[in-house]
């Protein structure tokens, strides 16, 4: 077996049994869910639709109703409200049709629940109002339109991007910095430990310098990934838990499959640039506390795209839209996020890739030299000076 | 050779670490390198292993080729270091996994030795549960699990108990027996002197000894009395240096002293158990070699 490869399985699997790693992943889910779902909780708004019982009281004498209780009373309604068996009811006033005024009356207070009655209330008021109408046209008033955006090129065809596609590149955008941003930890970490760990002579008696850091780069880029694809399945779940609420986030959706293999490919050129910065800064930093701060400076620069999309999103050929593609820090969410929006010239497409795969090279090899001139020279903090003197000597 | 070093030198931050140096180990050879500490002993086993090279100079290993070098050669550093939550099996497989070796053959090999050295009973055990002795005898194994042809080893007694050393010593007396070619690096003297065909010895980054441990203690003559006694032992007529340890004592001749005169010189002072004439050990060679070295040095300074 290639030994980077023996590297790389050993930093996950060591790295992956972690007791900090696992806190992290799954405790910070939990710790986000208990605190968006206690005043939920608190609120005790959390029923669902079949437990309301609901009561009218019908002035106009046009509205009939299966679920709701008809009241002709609505003094034996506020009854029925005080001894719980309804939790709320509605009066229409005899001049509905004019003014629209609806009176709802319930025991408790509770924003949540009013909305969820108030929609049902709707539902009951339209199938009465277009008693005489198909069912399809009474569906249409109910939800009279569902959008979808296409852009028209010089030629006047018009190209699948919208606001779907625009939706998929913010989302990439997001889930590139933060894979970034919880994989620089562990790489920091991780590339630092092992100075720390003294193990580092034994291996270099067994491998070569290149080797150790390639595996670390992949083992501990993967332990970053799996952290972050673990939250996104738990996040998955947990919007999947309301069926409503996904199903129309993926109806609008439509992935268009050339850009979701370009994301793909950007991706992942784009995480392992990173991936080979961090641990090039490992190899210099003595703390990982120290690593971060000067993470910090690459990361936010990756970031940059992401805090001016609104302009990218305003004039996607921009002078400064493409600059931006061709700096390999940058050029991974700038390109998926043009690509979403308007044609990319092919060239654009290809030296932005090649720019990437050189920069993945030269950062390793860079990395290897830094790592070899510093390592062995422990708790010794080099000097920029010495860095550039170790990329000479390396 | 199993090893050819000519001519290297090595400086860190303009401080020169090591000078010049060249010595070759023939294969099958326990070959001895060394010196006090700080003396280059370190420098000059990392470049061996190539993790650092050398300014100058030239290094060759089992005959020269570089492809899968490193997988020939077993490392014990003078850095200790496991990872503390791998257990003592899982550690080794991983260390010759990339070694190249992960098969049935090396498995057993590494139980062999784990049970040579006492430890088969703890193979399940996590690194951070075991005594600092017993993580060293893990690294041995590590060490030589691979069956490697040159075997280096930096300060391989040091922290160990009395038994230990034992076991260890032992171990790689056999492995010489077995014709694997080993480099000790150590200032324990006495080791060496029981251990090593030949040896190197370097002080402040020069080579200062180099031959077999025999020829060298032969150049100094048998000058040197060790003796058995009781009573108080001072100044004895004829004997420039005496090396106290308790009841025992090595006592180095003046030039042209008489053995016998000596002899009578102590026994009119303490009561004499055992009396013998003999070469100086290689401790003594050692500190005279260092404190000569010293002087020379301050005189140019």
């Amino acid at each position: 077996m290639i030994k980077w490869i023996t590297i790389a399985k050993h930093e996950y699997v060591y790295n992956i049994r972690r007791k900090e790693f696992l806190f992290v992943t799954f405790g910070l889910p939990l710790f986000i869910l208990a605190i968006m779902g206690l005043p939920v909780l608190l609120a005790g708004s959390s029923a669902s639709p079949e437990e309301y019982m609901i009561g009218y009281v019908d002035r106009t004498d046009l509205f009939d109703s299966v679920n709701f209780i008809k009241y002709t009373d609505e003094g034996l309604a506020k009854k029925d409200l005080l001894d719980g068996r309804i939790t709320h009811f509605f009066v229409i006033p005899a001049d509905y049709t004019v003014t629209g005024k609806i009176d709802i009356f319930s025991a408790k207070k509770g924003f949540l629940g009013s909305m969820a009655v108030e929609s049902q209330i709707k539902g009951f008021l339209l199938d009465n109002l277009l008693k005489t109408e198909t069912k399809e046209i009474v569906e249409r008033a109910k939800n009279p339109i569902n959008s979808e955006y296409f852009t028209l090129n010089d030629r006047g065809e018009s190209t699948d991007a919208g606001l779907s596609a625009f939706l998929i590149s913010i989302a990439f955008a997001v889930f590139f910095m933060l894979s970034i941003f919880s994989s620089s930890n562990f790489l920091l970490q991780g590339v630092v430990e092992e100075k720390e760990s003294r193990v580092m002579e034994i291996l270099l008696s067994s491998i070569s310098y290149r080797d150790l850091l390639i595996g670390k780069i992949f083992g501990l880029g993967a332990v970053g990934l799996t952290q972050i694809l673990i939250w996104f399945i738990i996040g998955m779940v947990l919007m999947s838990s309301n069926p409503i609420s996904l199903a129309s986030l993926l109806g609008r959706v439509h992935i268009s499959i050339p850009l979701l293999m370009f994301a793909i490919g950007y991706f992942i050129l784009g995480y392992l640039v990173f991936a080979s910065i961090m641990a090039g800064i490992g190899a210099v930093a003595t703390t990982s506390r120290e690593g971060q701060q000067i993470a910090g400076i690459f990361s936010i620069t990756g970031a940059i795209p992401l805090i001016i999309s609104q302009f990218i999103i305003a004039n996607p050929n921009a002078v400064l839209a493409k600059a931006l593609s061709f700096f390999p820090l940058t050029s991974p969410i700038t390109i998926v996020m043009r690509l979403s929006l308007a044609q990319v010239q092919f060239y654009e497409i290809i030296i932005s890739t090649l720019v990437l795969m050189a920069s993945i090279l030269i950062i390793i090899e860079l990395s290897v030299r830094i790592f070899r001139a510093s390592l062995l020279m422990y708790g010794k903090k080099p000097a920029i000076k010495e860095v550039v003197k170790y990329l000479h000597e390396g | 050779m199993a090893v050819e070093i000519s001519h290297i030198s090595k400086s860190f931050n303009g401080q020169s670490v090591v000078k010049d140096i060249s010595f070759d180990i023939a294969p099958g050879e326990v070959f001895g390198l060394i010196g006090p500490n700080g003396a280059g002993k370190t420098s000059i086993i990392r470049m061996l292993l190539d993790i650092i090279r050398p300014d100058s100079g030239r290094i060759r290993i089992l005959d020269g080729s570089p492809e899968g070098i490193k997988d020939r050669i077993g490392y014990l550093p003078e850095e200790r270091g496991l990872y503390r939550r791998l257990t003592v099996m899982d550690t080794l497989m991983y260390l010759g996994a990339l070694k190249n070796r992960q098969n049935r053959e090396s498995r057993e090999r590494t139980l062999e030795l784990l049970e040579k050295m006492d430890m088969l009973l703890h193979k399940d055990k996590r690194i951070s549960e075991l005594s600092k002795g017993m993580q060293q005898k893990i690294q041995l194994i590590a060490a030589i699990g691979h069956n490697p042809e040159l075997i280096i080893l930096d300060e391989p007694f040091s922290g160990l108990d009395p038994l230990n050393m034992k076991l260890v010593k032992d171990l790689i007396l056999e492995l010489g027996r077995e014709g694997k070619t080993i480099l000790i690096s150590t200032h324990m003297m006495d080791q060496v002197e029981r251990m090593c065909d030949r040896i190197f010895m370097i002080n402040r980054g020069s080579g200062v000894l180099y031959g077999s441990v025999g020829e060298i203690k032969s150049r100094y003559g048998k000058n040197t009395i060790f003796l058995e006694f009781e009573g108080e032992l001072k100044n004895i007529k004829g004997v420039k240096k005496i090396n106290h340890s308790g009841k025992y004592a090595e006592l180095v001749l003046d030039a042209g002293a008489d053995a016998q005169d000596v002899l009578k010189n102590i026994v009119s002072e303490v009561r004499v158990s055992r009396f013998e004439l003999s070469a100086p050990s290689l401790n003594e060679i050692f500190i005279e070699v260092v404190e000569h070295d010293k002087v020379d040095h301050n005189s140019k300074t």
